[in-house]
């Protein structure tokens, strides 16, 4: 297990270490009054170590607009972005998993064909442009949800873990339960649409996965034994047919990231998408590096512990903690 | 955006604070069009004309905010810091947010006030440099805001004085509590205001540059006011019981100037020849939709001095051909057109202004060239003179006519200060600075007539259009008022069914 542990963080350590090397060329070259490079010697390679140390510290330098830490900024709307992924993700993984086990189950019939033609339409949808499409629904059948904005505006909610959601439930008492579903009715949309391109990509990961434990042996093992269908899929296949999917969702995790911050733009979100586009906008390019250090390395970090928590909940996966030989 | 209108005179700046954070010395009654007191309790002028004298009201509070507690009431120093910030060019603020390239920072005063004098705690006097009837005009317009002079000393000790116009204070009915960057804008009610007050607890601004996701917002009942509803929606709007369109004519007037300077346009009588050649009309209904009105005149009809006689429209392509033959004007050159590259209030769409323009001169055979510049090569152009005509508009601030017509047609002033067709004529001159020491009002009417039928004769500008201020109030408002000049106050409005 140690060895397995050294060898994901030793990944960690030299995928950062590239990271931050462009995170660098980006500052030097882009940012105009940086703050964190010491120029005071002309070797780029002292300059790089002094970025490196102030980055480490914790030192991402000042926006030049607000003056606030970019980190601390950076984080806080990461968050934010991170509370509509989950949101987005729940969503999905309550319409998208049963569909996807049923199309595995039933795998060529009619069912099946109904399920795939709806995850293939939500997959050649853009989201910017469904996003759009939403955004014209009040004039369509009347203001049943908000279209923009964190949150309405009479709720004055300080942003404190930047999850909106937890913060309009703990930090301001006097407006009860109203500001956090004020919250969450903002959030619905945006949250809906991302789930659109969610939904087909774990229908099309469960699906497949299903079907390739309903064909294994133990199962047909299982059915010569005589068990019941309904024993056979809940008590054996469908724990062994979804924690492969979340390795693979994985990989889709910056794609998902991406969508999340094109919505926000659409939505007026606060979020990374949003800060990005409006902090390039008004010429404050000191969150460029920052962004970009915050979205790849929480994206490294997530991999990693996913890699981890896969070793610890799943026996087949358990064979990469020995090294191949 | 800085809080203070002194400083910040876009239109959404001045909505979000003149009436709402500061008060003035006199305002304008908007049903008489008469001066009432509102910090001044009263005012004098000297025989001479040239000495004002204004006793203050008494025990007007200040602001009471986490960033500064004021330990007295209004006093004269106040109102020297105030305008002393301004014209002073010694004064340590003067200089405080680089205000001293803005022209219209002191603009306004620095013409014609030459000091001003504390003649005891409740009393200011204004001393003028020569006679000038705009005066309290002009203490009534957005810029001639109170700030507290006790504020600003204590900014100057702890080194922060650029704070004064971004946590402002001031005596209006709000005060300031918070703002972000992305635009969102809190006040909260000043308990120790002066006059009665509203029902409300807290107003907040927010910046949203999208006109159909405003309406949204009303509709869904987010917010109670949306400025600038997208002028291709009216109709629907005005549809909307549950809503209120309210529309206000300005002065602002959309203009396409000819350089008087330029050869082939010096002769007025092409330039009213290309005026009978365009089609304001299709101008617009494909630009403004039904957020303007064509007009004829410089002035619009609400101010007091606009002769009415003069706006008939006068398109007629085939008599403009005629007179251009006539005048053996050169076909073969071709027209520029200047114009600015951002929309600005009184043009929506300037390019597609300019290409309504350009087609109209096409048919009575005239080519021209759409030049869009914007910023510091806009400014150079227009200095150097290098260009035949210009798309652009005045944004009037205050109800007096000279407001209008001296940076349009004075000598003194620059193009850039609004003189782009570089007019500069004996009689207009001599017209406009008699009427601005001139005290008989019927003599400065028939002053100002006589400019009118000049401007009329000579053209050297085209007026398109006056705007339009639009508003869409919410059924549960009450009482907006809303000013063509200064913007919209909140003072007296009453929110229904606050729950």
């Amino acid at each position: 297990m140690l060895s397995f542990l050294i060898r994901r963080l030793n990944l960690l350590f030299i995928t950062a270490l590239i990271l931050t090397i462009i995170a660098f060329i980006i500052e030097k070259n882009v940012v105009v009054n940086n703050t964190i490079i010491d120029t005071s010697s002309n070797n780029y390679l002292l300059q790089y170590f002094s970025y490196l140390i102030n980055i480490i510290t914790g030192e991402f330098g000042y926006s030049a607009l607000d003056n606030q830490p970019l980190l601390a900024r950076g984080l806080m709307f990461f968050a934010s972005t991170i509370e509509l992924c989950l949101l987005g993700l729940v969503f999905s993984s309550l319409v998208a998993i049963p569909l996807g086990v049923l199309g595995g189950l039933f795998r060529d019939t009619k069912l099946d064909y109904v399920i795939m033609t709806i995850a293939l339409s939500g997959l050649s949808l853009p989201v910017f442009w469904v996003g759009v499409m939403v955004l014209l629904l009040p004039g369509v059948w009347g203001d049943l949800l908000p279209v923009d904005g964190n949150l309405s505006l009479v709720y004055e909610v300080p942003s404190v873990t930047g999850f909106l959601l937890i913060d309009t439930l703990f930090v301001t008492d006097q407006y009860g339960l109203f500001a956090f579903f004020d919250r969450l009715a903002h959030l619905l949309l945006p949250a809906l649409v991302l789930s659109f391109f969610l939904t087909t990509e774990i229908i099309r990961l469960t699906r497949h996965s299903m079907t390739m434990v309903m064909r294994s042996n133990y199962i047909k093992a299982a059915y010569a034994k005589g068990f019941s269908r309904r024993k056979i899929v809940f008590a054996h296949a469908l724990q062994n047919a979804l924690p492969p999917i979340i390795p693979q969702l994985r990989l889709q995790l910056s794609t998902i990231l991406s969508f999340a911050m094109t919505i926000e733009i659409v939505f007026n979100l606060d979020g990374m998408g949003d800060w990005l586009l409006s902090s390039l906008n008004a010429g404050d390019y000191g969150v460029l590096p920052v962004g970009m250090l915050i979205i790849t390395s929480f994206i490294l970090f997530f991999s990693i512990l996913i890699d981890i928590l896969m070793v610890i909940i799943s026996p087949i996966m358990r064979g990469s903690l020995y090294a191949n030989q | 955006m800085s809080f203070n209108p002194q400083i910040s005179h876009d239109i959404a700046s001045l909505d979000a604070t003149t009436h709402q954070l500061f008060s003035r010395l006199v305002k304008l009654n908007p049903d008489t069009n008469k001066f009432i007191p509102d910090l001044a309790e009263s005012w004098q002028q000297s025989d001479d004309k040239l000495r004002y004298r204004f006793v203050l009201r008494k025990n007007i509070n200040f602001h009471q905010t986490d960033y500064f507690q004021p330990t007295r009431y209004l006093n004269a120093d106040d109102v020297l810091f105030s305008f002393n910030r301004m014209i002073d060019k010694k004064h340590p603020y003067h200089t405080v947010n680089n205000q001293t390239q803005n022209y219209f920072f002191n603009h306004p005063f620095t013409a014609f006030l030459s000091e001003i004098n504390k003649i005891d705690d409740r009393t200011v006097e204004f001393v003028l440099s020569k006679p000038d009837v705009t005066l309290l005009a002009n203490l009534a317009a957005h810029y001639a805001v109170i700030h507290s002079q006790e504020y600003a000393n204590q900014l100057l000790q702890r080194g922060h004085p650029e704070k004064i116009d971004f946590q402002p204070i001031g005596t209006g009915p709000f005060k300031f509590k918070s703002s972000n960057s992305k635009g969102i804008v809190r006040y909260s009610k000043h308990e120790n205001y002066w006059q009665p007050m509203t029902n409300i607890e807290n107003l907040i601004y927010v910046k949203n540059p999208s006109a159909t996701k405003r309406y949204t917002k009303l509709l869904s009942g987010e917010c109670d006011v949306i400025a600038y509803p997208a002028a291709s929606q009216l109709e629907t709007i005005s549809k909307n019981k549950e809503v209120v369109l309210n529309s206000k004519s300005t002065s602002n007037v959309a203009l396409w100037a000819f350089n008087t300077k330029q050869d082939q346009l010096k002769d007025s009588k092409v330039r009213y020849a290309l005026s009978q050649a365009i089609d304001k009309k299709t101008i617009l209904q494909a630009v403004y939709f039904q957020s303007a009105m064509q007009t004829n005149t410089l002035l619009s009809n609400q101010s007091w001095a606009h002769k009415a006689r003069n706006n008939s429209d006068i398109f007629n392509p085939e008599a403009a051909k005629k007179t251009l033959v006539a005048l053996d004007y050169d076909f073969t050159k071709v027209l520029t057109i200047l114009l600015p590259e951002n929309a600005d209030v009184f043009n929506p769409n300037f390019h597609k202004t300019a290409q309504l323009i350009q087609a109209n001169l096409a048919d009575i055979g005239i080519q021209s060239e759409i030049v869009k510049l914007s910023g510091s090569t806009l400014q150079t152009r227009l200095s150097n003179g290098n260009y035949d005509t210009y798309l652009t508009g005045i944004n009037v601030h205050i109800n007096d006519p000279d407001s209008i017509f001296r940076p349009l047609l004075s000598c003194n002033s620059s193009p850039e200060n609004g003189n782009s067709s570089r007019w500069c004529s004996y009689k207009t001159q001599v017209l406009l600075d008699q009427s601005l020491t001139e005290s008989n009002f019927a003599q400065r009417i028939k002053n100002y007539y006589l400019i009118q039928d000049e401007i009329m004769t000579q053209r050297p500008y085209l007026p398109i259009a006056h705007v339009l201020r639009l508003d869409v109030i919410s059924g549960r408002v009450k009482n907006v008022e809303v000013n063509s000049l200064t913007g919209i106050n909140f003072q007296n409005t009453i929110k229904q069914d606050l729950n």
